[in-house]
């Protein structure tokens, strides 16, 4: 009980020691998690926008003149159930001349030169699962659906969608191999500047060994200062990047990153500490 | 035998720091091992508090073995060794008291017993005083006071000094043996390395000259004291 409380007492000595040292440590992790912060930030709205581009990805499905209402909805049912199909939304003839005057307001007299026999036809708007939107799938989910009974046709982005998937794919991809150097990057400034902080006390850590304190009790008031430089640092740098966001957002509409992300940034910068003060104490090891 | 060297050898890359040591020390001994600056007095007390394991040979410390000790196990080692620097090597950011009661905070001793071993040890040192003082604080000469008195709280069957006058003016210097050799005759086996053997009365203890990582026996310090 005495060496845990000896212990204890270890730690926060060694929280109080040097204050300008540790607060100068602070401010540069801080501001390495300022870089890595402001990319979360850019990556999370690209990522929003990458999103709202796939879901403007869909199908039309035209349905024969003759497909009454209930028919249309069961070939929509049946749609529905498809591998990658996220909804189906049945487009009465009504509900599509409805929109085509709402849409199109100059257009509408088109409509009345027909005739009151003519009507447009019902269709089937479908949207996918984000993960079948490829060339391939959609080509054949198109096959598909054009084969079933009382579909007339089927339209699809086919000239835009290989550039959009291209360029997404591309853009997720730069930011993924970002992200890991970045990552990395930060693990590293971390690391090094808790490693230094720790190996400027070495004498501390001599005296220790010397006098025969157990390595648990060299190492554990070493450890708990990465976990705090690493969080509160991490915390600090998201509190600056939330600031730098804010002053922004008149400017650059945006949206900060989500809770579950920063609780990622925190939990990195406290294993990069608690790393980086683990290896501070073990080159002092014997 | 409280410390046994056979035939051991240490090399620091592919400088031969220590060869062909053969050593034992008993118990309540006063060892004096010197030579010249580089000569491996240093690393002769580094083996005995295994801060380095010998290349070949062993060493043998209070039952524990060079060739076996476990790292978990080194600790338990030196709880039974107090060790004096030149340089003092005090926590400048702890006041004296706090110091001298490090090695027995460290192994999870009672408050009140390290209360009552710290202040009794100060006042031997006749350091009572200046117990809440931090070490910049004190002379060189009360540091390495404080120094030992480290060394000797948590009752160390073996005193390892290495150089421990070499900061030190000749008159606190004098001081500094005499409390060693007062440590010694209360029953602590003490190892004290020196460039200047002179600085302990003949008579008092046993000599051993290091010259090159080599001992050249027992006699040397006073064919150099004929020679000066």
């Amino acid at each position: 009980m005495s060496m845990i409380r000896s212990a204890i007492r270890e730690i926060s000595l060694n929280l109080h020691s040097k204050p300008g040292a540790r607060f100068i440590t602070l401010l540069m992790v801080a501001l390495a998690f300022i870089v890595f912060d402001t990319f979360l930030i850019i990556s999370w709205n690209l990522q929003g926008i990458m999103d709202q581009e796939e879901n403007l990805v869909g199908m039309e499905v035209f349905l024969e003149r003759h497909v009454s209402t209930a028919q249309g909805r069961l070939i929509g049912d049946n749609i529905s159930i498809m591998q990658d199909v996220k909804s189906v939304y049945f487009v009465s003839s009504q509900e599509a001349e409805a929109l085509f005057r709402a849409e199109l307001p100059g257009r509408a007299g088109l409509l009345d030169v027909m005739g009151s026999d003519f009507t447009l036809p019902a269709s089937l708007q479908i949207v996918f699962q984000a993960e079948a939107i490829n060339q391939g799938r959609i080509s054949e989910l198109s096959r598909q659906i054009g084969a079933m009974a009382g579909v007339d046709n089927t339209v699809y982005g086919e000239d835009y969608l290989p550039g959009l998937i291209k360029t997404v794919t591309t853009i997720r991809r730069l930011v993924l191999l970002l992200g890991i150097v970045l990552v990395s990057s930060i693990s590293l400034v971390v690391f090094y500047t808790v490693r230094l902080s720790v190996v400027r006390r070495s004498l501390t850590v001599d005296i220790m060994r010397i006098v025969g304190a157990p390595w648990w009790f060299i190492r554990i008031p070493f450890v708990v200062e990465g976990i705090f430089m690493g969080v509160t640092g991490s915390a600090g740098g998201l509190a600056m990047a939330a600031v730098i966001s804010k002053v922004l957002s008149s400017a650059v509409t945006h949206r900060f990153m989500p809770m579950w992300w920063m609780i990622l940034v925190i939990l990195l910068g406290a294993v990069t500490g608690v790393v980086g003060a683990l290896a501070g104490s073990y080159e002092k090891e014997r | 035998m409280l410390v046994t060297m056979e035939n051991v050898r240490l090399s620091y890359g592919r400088w031969p720091a220590l060869d062909k040591i053969d050593v034992e020390i008993k118990q309540g001994e006063f060892l004096v091992i010197s030579g010249p600056s580089g000569a491996g007095k240093t690393t002769l007390l580094r083996l005995i508090w295994m801060g380095d394991i010998p290349d070949s040979g062993i060493v043998e410390v209070t039952g524990f073995r060079s060739d076996r000790i476990r790292k978990r196990e080194l600790p338990k080692l030196r709880r039974k060794i107090g060790i004096v620097f030149q340089d003092f090597r005090l926590l400048h950011s702890r006041t004296i008291f706090d110091n001298v009661a490090l090695p027995l905070q460290v192994t999870g001793t009672g408050k009140r017993v390290i209360q009552k071993r710290v202040i009794s040890l100060l006042a031997r040192m006749g350091l009572s005083h200046r117990r809440n003082a931090f070490p910049h604080e004190l002379s060189g000469g009360e540091q390495q006071r404080v120094a030992i008195a480290r060394a000797m709280v948590a009752h160390p069957v073996i005193l390892l000094a290495d150089e421990p006058t070499g900061n030190l003016d000749p008159e606190v210097s004098r001081e500094v043996v005499e409390l060693l050799l007062e440590i010694n005759r209360g029953g602590t086996t003490v190892v004290m390395a020196t460039h200047d053997p002179r600085q302990v009365p003949a008579g008092k203890g046993r000599f051993l000259f290091l010259e090159k990582g080599v001992l050249r026996g027992a006699d040397r310090w006073t064919e150099l004291d004929e020679e000066s």
